[in-house]
């Protein structure tokens, strides 16, 4: 079975990027098993000298360098990612640096129509950072627009024709981690 | 022309910072330049708000005032630092201080493209809708190769960058004016007539009848019969002055009743579109001016009093009743601190009263404890109290008397044995035995004074209030908390004492190495000097402060950084800041109090379903349990923390029904709103909060076993009272939340505070929960109440006192 992480790009108490994660997390249960990570309670990048990884930063790399693939799904704060995600990812630049060759899936949802399509091409840009180095593929993007009216109470997408983009996209991700071994 | 300064990193000694530190002093004669810094605010987060809320307002309202800002910013993986991002974030969320305000880029690199990445990702920021800042066009500086750039003096070494960097500058003054015109006010029509709206209130809807004539808001009307009282009465008053006589939305909100400000500027803008108006237009207009009067204003009395709670208007009450002349000082719009917010119940003990109330089973089972505790257990300046109590308790069991006991000195033990504790490190404390001991035997004599200033008890109740541990708590009849600050209040204004709201106090005012008064500021940003015989704090504590708790806590092994607070935001160690200026000594700071079941997010009580303990089940964020439901605040609050603090009350639809705070039509508003959960099967329930649905139902499962047995083989809960198993089912989102603060200034008996020798400090008294020794390490409920009223009628005689003296 595949393994991979899949990271909350917010640390807000109400996200519907943790829930299109979850949802990821049962639809695609027969093909990979997806653990979700919360960045609520880590810490603030403050660049220490000692150029050491927090506890819970270490932790998470050491999940991260033994998972098949990282999905990221990020809302938009002001046409970027927000702080407490970029916070993560400076932390991984800095001390860890286990996205090294890792293949990575972004996702996003946002209230607007736009689907966090400005945080997503940041987000392409920040991961291909010499430090950073993610394995993205190449046009493919998934951007979950009207995202409080897309979810049921029970966390399924609404709309058929988003549910199989994702499904493709997955299929996709799955081929490009197989691909890259 | 007053322009700030960002530095976006939150790197010491970093180049970015040192470039615009060069800037501010090779330009000073063109623009005064303040730098902000950014660090102050922590990491944002949209759910939370509590703690940080005035210190954004007050960074905000910085920049609006300002006429442009220089953002300087670092490169970190070709975007911006997260630090910069973070502050960004804060100021387009609530606050939007950057609109339309004109800000120049400018960046550093160890590299030698020097920051062109982020500062293409910066401009793409600040024009998002939520910012909207006017960025100055071209004129890029990028600074590379930052660390061989500057000089000893940390001054820019090459010349023609100097130079470069000048024109980008001057380009931007330039700019700055041209910007004006675009800022320039636009017109507005309305259709003129009353426009009916509903806006948000804390409580529900306020409905709002607004009167407008064709360029103008003429009147705002508010029916505020269902808002909480006295918390947002100043909202009501000063937003709707505002609006309307400085025609615009750009209304700063009322610290501390944000909810209710946004409520009405919303709804009013609501009304504005409605009348065929644009209500983005009256957003985008200027504040309200304030007057910047340059002379302070200046007031003489007898004794001045810092807060405007229990403990400082019970003072400023004695020192009318001695007929000395009071001003009491009060930082926030309204009065009332943490004690408006109480439930009432005030503990004494008065045995005839108490007396007249039958035992309930299990008193005399606690009563025989006493009996058979070891008396060597007992510190020694206790021991004879302890010894005579059991003499007490021993009359009381053998007269097989049933009907409630109790007596001063079982009031004093319990005080004592209650706030006994051991910290982290080994260290012990308890009550300091005088402070213990005049709370006690004053106990009954501050409700009767009470009474007479005109707060009504009400007789036929003898309460308990959580965490009390004995029957003896005296509770208004009526408004609970705002009944004693509404008797209080009344009081001092008919008796000619002054309350000064809306003046934070900032400094001790300090005459020839005494104390002569304090000195604040008022809400137009005018300094206020007070000289004053006597200074009494009567702060607070610093219960909303994370900052302070964290640096002081010995007890907890984790603060997060997201606590929630029970406290009124102005609740932040200032009085013990103040005392600090002048080496006062303090005492048991690192101890303070949670309350385990507390909303997440605004730190409430009184939100989802809170119910019995005995129908309590809790499960973590992995949906298992992870404690005995029934233990006592402190257990249930570490064992959450070492659980990641969020955990779930899980209910069924008969536990429901136990709820004491909420009704069916409050439920559906927070399930709708996603602050409670609920679902027709345990499995979707779990699905809801994220949690495995097998372990979760494994864990009812399990928990509803234990309930028939009524044994818990697990973590030992032997009190049960309900199963979880009648469809529809909940989940109230839950985290500790900060509460009280034990620790505080040093006081003698005569609410005195001591310096760092133990010698009394000139002119300077402390009372309430400013104060530290006598809770110790955890405060009885129903304490704090009369250790205000007690101790603050103390520091209003000793301040008198004091006064006569000389
Ligand atoms: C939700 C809640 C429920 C509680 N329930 C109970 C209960 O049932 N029974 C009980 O005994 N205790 C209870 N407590 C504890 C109790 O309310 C407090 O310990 C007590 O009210 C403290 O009184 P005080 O006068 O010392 O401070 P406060 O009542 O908090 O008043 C301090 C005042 O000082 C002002 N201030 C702060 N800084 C400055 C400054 N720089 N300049 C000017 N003014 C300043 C504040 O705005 C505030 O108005 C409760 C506390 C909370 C938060
Ligand atoms: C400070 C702040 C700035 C925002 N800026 C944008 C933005 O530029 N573009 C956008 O589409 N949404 C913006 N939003 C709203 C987001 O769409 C929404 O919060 C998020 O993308 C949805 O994801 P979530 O449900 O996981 O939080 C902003 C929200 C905040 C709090």
């Amino acid at each position: 079975m595949i393994n991979l992480i899949g990271i909350v790009g917010t640390g807000a108490v109400e996200s519907t990027n943790r829930k299109l994660l979850q949802y990821m997390k049962r639809n695609f249960s027969t093909q990979a098993t997806i653990e979700i990570y919360e960045l609520t309670n880590l810490p603030f990048f403050d660049k220490p000298v000692s150029q050491t990884a927090p506890e819970i930063i270490a932790r998470l790399s050491q999940k991260i360098v033994e998972a098949d693939g990282v999905i990221i799904s990020t809302p938009e704060y002001d046409h970027t990612i927000p702080a407490a995600l970029a916070s993560l990812l400076e932390w991984f630049a800095y001390t860890t640096q286990p996205l090294r060759d890792k293949p990575v899936m972004i996702t996003g949802a946002s209230y607007g129509v736009l689907g966090t399509s400005r945080a997503q091409s940041h987000l392409r840009q920040i991961l291909n950072a010499p430090e950073l180095s993610g394995l993205l593929m190449p046009g493919r993007e998934y951007l979950l627009g009207g995202s409080l009216q897309a979810f049921t109470a029970a966390g399924e997408l609404t709309d058929v024709a988003k549910k199989e983009e994702l499904d493709r996209y997955f299929g996709d991700f799955m081929q490009f981690i197989a691909k890259n071994r | 022309m007053k322009l700030i300064g960002i530095s976006g990193t939150n790197v010491d000694d970093s180049a970015t910072t040192l470039l615009l530190n060069f800037i501010k002093k090779e330009f000073s004669s063109l623009a005064e330049i303040e730098i902000i810094d950014i660090r102050q605010l922590p990491l944002f987060n949209e759910s939370i708000e509590i703690g940080t809320s005035q210190l954004v307002q007050d960074i905000s309202q910085t920049i609006a005032e300002a006429d442009g800002v220089i953002i300087s910013t670092s490169e970190h993986n070709r975007s911006i630092p997260s630090a910069l991002n973070s502050f960004i974030e804060w100021m387009s969320f609530k606050e939007h201080p950057f609109n339309n305000k004109p800000v120049m880029i400018i960046g550093t690199s160890i590299r030698v493209q020097g920051s062109s990445s982020a500062q293409l990702h910066l401009r793409q920021i600040l024009d998002a809708p939520g910012v909207d800042a006017l960025v100055l066009p071209g004129n890029e500086f990028l600074l590379g190769s930052s660390a061989s750039t500057f000089d000893e003096q940390n001054n820019l070494k090459d010349t023609s960058t100097i130079k470069f960097l000048q024109s980008c500058f001057k380009n931007f003054l330039h700019f700055i004016q041209a910007a004006e015109f675009l800022n320039a006010s636009e017109e507005v029509h309305f259709e003129p007539g009353e426009y009916q709206v509903s806006a948000i209130g804390h409580n529900g809807k306020l409905p709002m009848t607004i009167t407008v004539s064709e360029k103008r808001i003429e009147k705002i009307e508010i029916d505020t019969k269902n808002e909480t009282k006295g918390i947002a009465d100043t909202v009501f008053k000063r937003i709707p002055e505002q609006i309307v006589s400085a025609q615009t939305l750009n209304i700063d909100v009322v610290s501390g009743a944000s909810v209710t400000s946004h409520g009405v500027i919303d709804g009013v803008a609501e009304a504005i579109d409605l009348a065929g108006g644009d209500a983005a237009v009256l957003k985008r207009r200027p504040k309200p001016q304030k007057a910047m009067e340059q002379d302070p204003l200046e007031l003489t009395t007898d004794v001045v009093v810092v807060g405007g709670g229990g403990a400082g208007l019970s003072a400023a009450a004695c020192v009318l009743k001695a007929k000395r002349q009071v001003v009491v000082v009060e930082k926030f719009p309204s009065i009332g601190g943490n004690t408006i917010r109480t439930g009432g119940p005030m503990n004494a003990a008065d045995p005839e009263w108490q007396g007249t109330f039958d035992a309930l089973s299990g008193e005399a089972a606690t009563l025989e404890e006493v009996l058979s505790q070891d008396e060597k257990q007992i510190d020694e300046e206790y021991r004879n109290d302890f010894k005579d109590l059991r003499k007490q308790i021993k009359d009381y069991l053998q007269n097989g008397n049933n009907k409630l006991f109790d007596s001063i000195l079982w009031h004093r033990i319990q005080t004592y044995l209650g706030g006994k504790r051991t910290d982290l490190n080994g260290n012990e404390i308890h009550g300091q035995y005088e402070l213990v001991k005049i709370l006690t035997n004053k106990a009954l004599e501050s409700v009767k004074w009470l009474e007479d200033i005109g707060v009504e008890f009400d007789p036929n109740e003898v309460s308990m209030p959580v965490g009390a541990k004995w029957r003896r708590g005296h509770k208004p009849l009526k408004n609970q908390g705002y009944a004693y600050i509404s008797a209080l209040q009344d009081f001092i204004n008919n008796q000619g004492g002054k309350i000064l709201t809306d003046v934070p106090v900032q400094e001790l005012l300090i005459e020839e190495g005494t104390i002569k008064g304090v000195i604040g500021r008022n809400a137009e940003g005018r300094c206020v000097v007070i000289h004053a015989k006597s200074v009494v704090l009567a702060s607070g504590g610093f219960g909303a402060n994370t900052k302070m708790i964290q640096k002081y806590n010995t007890y907890w092994t984790k603060i997060d950084d997201a606590i929630a607070t029970s406290n009124s935001p102005a609740i932040t160690g200032d009085g013990i800041k103040l005392g600090e200026s002048v080496n006062a000594a303090l005492v048991g700071m690192g101890f303070t109090q949670m309350m385990p079941v507390s909303d997440p997010v605004t730190g409430e009580l009184f939100t989802g379903l809170q119910v019995p303990p005995a129908n309590y089940v809790m499960v973590n964020k992995e949906g298992e349990r992870f404690v005995d439901e029934y233990e006592s605040r402190d257990v249930l609050t570490q064992a959450a923390i070492d659980n990641g603090s969020l955990f779930y009350l899980i209910a069924d639809d008969k536990i429901k029904e136990t709820a004491y705070n909420t009704s069916q039509q409050k439920i559906d508003e927070q399930v709708a709103a996603g602050t409670l959960y609920r679902a027709d099967s345990l499995a979707e329930l779990a699905q809801q909060i994220g949690i495995d649905p097998d372990t979760f139902v494994d864990t009812i499962t399990k928990y509803n076993s234990y309930a028939d047995m009524g044994n818990d083989p697990e973590f030992g809960k032997e009190v049960f009272d309900l199963k979880v198993q009648v469809a529809p089912f909940y989940a109230t989102p839950r985290k500790p939340a900060m509460h009280h603060t034990m620790g505080g200034l040093k006081i003698d008996s005569n609410t005195h505070v001591l310096n760092k020798d133990g010698v009394i400090i000139d002119n300077l008294y402390a009372a309430g929960e400013v104060a530290g020794g006598i809770h110790a390490g955890n405060r009885l409920g129903g304490n704090s109440l009369t250790d205000i009223f007690t101790f603050g009628r103390i520091a209003g005689m000793m301040a008198v006192k004091g006064i006569t003296d000389k």
